[in-house]
């Protein structure tokens, strides 16, 4: 970065339009209408260029469509984190796309029904080349309405996850697909399920994979300035807790935050739980900053920036997401109310035991 | 940036292709400029004049001439392709494997990658060997001890094959992802590239290795001059340049070479003088007297030129000829003088 007499200024409001190609990652087990999906948005997308990447045998037949099938690689990173593994499969498709003169208007990547989305989420953090040239829109998990129940409540082995409650905590939008195979009381069970494990991400019921392709396409939830955009219902408990291992916890407090406790705190949390903190968002009032600090991160992986200007008597608060496994609410609650400048009473008991 | 002292720099030919070049590859008086959506221009490196097309359905990723020019070798995401000069007629292999690297061990056979394995070839395309499948898929081949040994890039290490064995006669494991592979000429020392941005070094004689970390960017292109002593990369916006004679580079301090935002093709010319072309997406095309200076040093370029589009494939017809192929397919063939002025 170079410094000059005109960086003083604050950089003004995003507006510069961000011409990154938008890619969309399709998850969900065999079965639960990702192909159908995807054809749909290839059907309705007609006249666009998309780019499709499968790593699933699949039944994509749209001429416009250049479709690459390819094995999932899964690289650990040489760096001493053990959760920072990238795509490598990814890495040279997208690459050799981006070498084409011919430009995509997107491209969409539809993982098998096992796949691990924290890998593909991350190559778009760690490899500059694709960050660079192509952004991560959203990734997008199909779910069979009357199967899922049977996917969160398999026991895995020791050490195995369940890749259905992955995807789910993953998801930025959960396609509850097949409604129609199931009755309402059924499908506010599977909600209220999938809402344990995610409480961020918007559920959009569905028949044959229905959804209105603008709720899934074009969402930018991995965009800093659309964090939390859609108001979080989650913090509040729900009443109707059930016995899982992956939670969603969110924090919102009133106040202002210490810059550098902020960073011990995010920093060591991060470091040593980050393999159990699958996606983290936030966003922040730092003390003496005008601006709304904001973030996201996959696992350990964090990026941060300056966000919009807090307005004239708006209301300092601190709003932060933890999707995630054996998170503990009372101490995360701990952790940041000890990051305020003046902690000041938090709605939580975990305030009085800090 | 200062602006190096102006080169008297000839342009012998330009031609354009119509597509993206993603490689150019010169050998006994041909170039071939390969586009990415599948077509390979073969030229004359005197002239820049079109001696023949060859197509790979699906994309190109890699080309090669065989030393002779008498056979081009393209391999694509979909497979690859063998070109007879003689008869200007094309073997195709469609196998759906992923081929981003061909390397030619002599006129008479070609290592192509091929999904998880490599395959060696002879000029008609008939498989004469073949390893088992690595790790993951193989990134990048190199030859050496004069064409007997194949050293692959893939997930995990190096691997090196002969002809007798399917399975490696020599690894060198080293954990993640590499993405390019060089062998010094002298024979003494392997490197790879990775997406961990490093640099791994290991010596052959007795696999003893080294790590250079730090670069911001992953390492992807990486080369030797002919002597064997000098190695440049990328992975940063500066070019790093080692010296491998003697001991190697442990503990020392590379030349840094800037004129870059981000490289896109770097190529040490012939004859092992020290001279390295780079190119940058920026659209800036450099020469360098890379070796020049001490351990450490920040060297300026012996000549640059501002182009209008992002070089993205360079390479050198000889020692006085440098063919450059930029993104709207605009390919420049460049004479230069022997002796690069101070």
């Amino acid at each position: 970065m170079t410094t000059d007499s005109t960086s003083a200024e604050l950089p003004e409001e995003r507006d510069v339009v961000d011409t990154r190609v938008p890619v969309t990652v399709l998850t969900g087990f065999l079965g639960s209408g990702k192909t159908t999906l995807l054809n749909r948005i290839l059907t309705e997308q007609h006249g666009l260029r998309i780019a499709v990447i499968e790593n699933e045998f699949g039944e994509v037949g749209i001429d416009d469509a250049l479709v690459v099938d390819a094995e999932e690689e899964i690289f650990e990173m040489n760096n001493g984190c053990i959760c920072c593994t990238v795509r490598g499969d990814l890495i040279r498709i997208l690459g050799a796309l981006m070498r084409r003169r011919e430009r995509f208007d997107r491209i969409v990547i539809e993982t098998t029904g096992l796949a691990d989305p924290a890998p593909v989420a991350q190559t778009f953090f760690m490899d500059d080349e694709i960050a660079s040239q192509l952004r991560l829109d959203a990734i997008v998990t199909l779910v069979d309405a009357a199967h899922i129940g049977a996917h969160l409540d398999e026991v895995k082995p020791e050490g195995v996850e369940n890749e259905s409650v992955e995807q789910i905590a993953f998801a930025d939008r959960i396609v509850l697909n097949k409604t129609d195979l199931v009755d309402e009381s059924e499908i506010a069970e599977v909600v209220s399920r999938i809402r344990a494990v995610n409480a961020l991400a918007e559920i959009l019921p569905a028949r044959q994979a229905d959804v209105e392709l603008a709720k899934v396409l074009d969402v930018h939830a991995f965009d800093l300035d659309r964090v939390l955009e859609t108001d979080p219902q989650f913090l509040i408990d729900t009443e109707h807790q059930h016995d899982t291992t992956v939670t969603s916890v969110g924090i919102d407090v009133e106040g202002e935050v210490d810059e550098d406790r902020l960073n011990a705190w995010l920093g060591t949390l991060l470091r040593e739980r980050g393999v159990d903190i699958f996606r983290s968002k936030g966003i922040l009032a730092l003390a003496g900053n005008p601006r709304q600090y904001v973030f996201q991160g996959v696992h350990m992986l964090l990026d941060g920036e300056s966000g919009r200007e807090w307005e004239a008597g708006e209301e300092r608060r601190n709003r932060l997401v933890f999707i995630g496994r054996n998170l503990d609410r009372d101490e995360l609650d701990a952790g940041f109310a000890a990051c305020l400048v003046n902690a000041p009473a938090l709605k939580s008991r975990a305030a009085v035991s800090a | 940036m200062s602006i190096a002292a102006a080169l008297d720099v000839d342009t012998a030919w330009e031609t354009v292709v119509d597509d993206a070049p993603v490689a150019v590859h010169a050998a006994a008086g041909l170039v071939a400029v390969a586009g990415a959506d599948g077509t390979c221009w073969v030229l004359t490196g005197s002239t820049g004049e079109l001696v023949g097309t060859v197509t790979l359905p699906g994309g190109i990723l890699a080309a090669q001439l065989s030393p002779d020019a008498e056979h081009l070798a393209l391999a694509g995401p979909f497979g690859h392709a063998l070109w007879k000069r003689a008869t200007d007629t094309t073997v195709i292999a469609k196998t759906g494997a992923w081929s981003g690297a061909v390397r030619w061990a002599g006129p008479d056979k070609v290592a192509i990658a091929s999904g998880r394995r490599a395959v060696v070839l002879a000029p008609d395309g008939r498989e004469l060997w073949a390893i088992e499948p690595a790790p993951s898929t193989v990134t990048d081949l190199v030859w050496y001890r004069e064409g007997r040994r194949l050293a692959t890039a893939a997930y995990n290490g190096v691997r090196c094959y002969e002809r007798h064995s399917a399975r490696p006669v020599v690894e060198y494991p080293y954990l993640g992802s590499h993405l390019a592979l060089a062998v010094a000429p002298t024979g003494r020392w392997i490197c790879s590239g990775n997406q961990d941005a490093s640099i791994h070094i290991w010596r052959t004689r007795d696999g003893g290795d080294l790590t250079m970390s730090g670069y911001p960017d992953k390492i992807a292109r990486i080369a030797f001059d002919d002597t064997g002593y000098w190695f440049a990369s990328d992975g940063a916006p500066d070019i790093t340049v080692w010296d491998f004679s003697g001991s190697g580079p442990e503990g020392t301090r590379p030349r840094t070479l800037r004129a870059h935002e981000t490289v896109t093709a770097l190529a040490w010319r012939p004859g092992g003088a020290g001279i390295l072309a780079s190119a940058g997406a920026e659209g800036t095309l450099a020469l360098w007297r890379a070796t020049s200076g001490s351990a450490g040093a920040r060297l300026h370029p012996a000549h640059a030129r501002e182009l209008d589009q992002a070089v993205t494939a360079l390479t050198w017809a000889g020692s006085d000829l440098l063919v450059t192929a930029d993104w709207q397919g605009r390919v420049q063939a460049s004479r230069l003088p022997q002796a690069l002025p101070r």
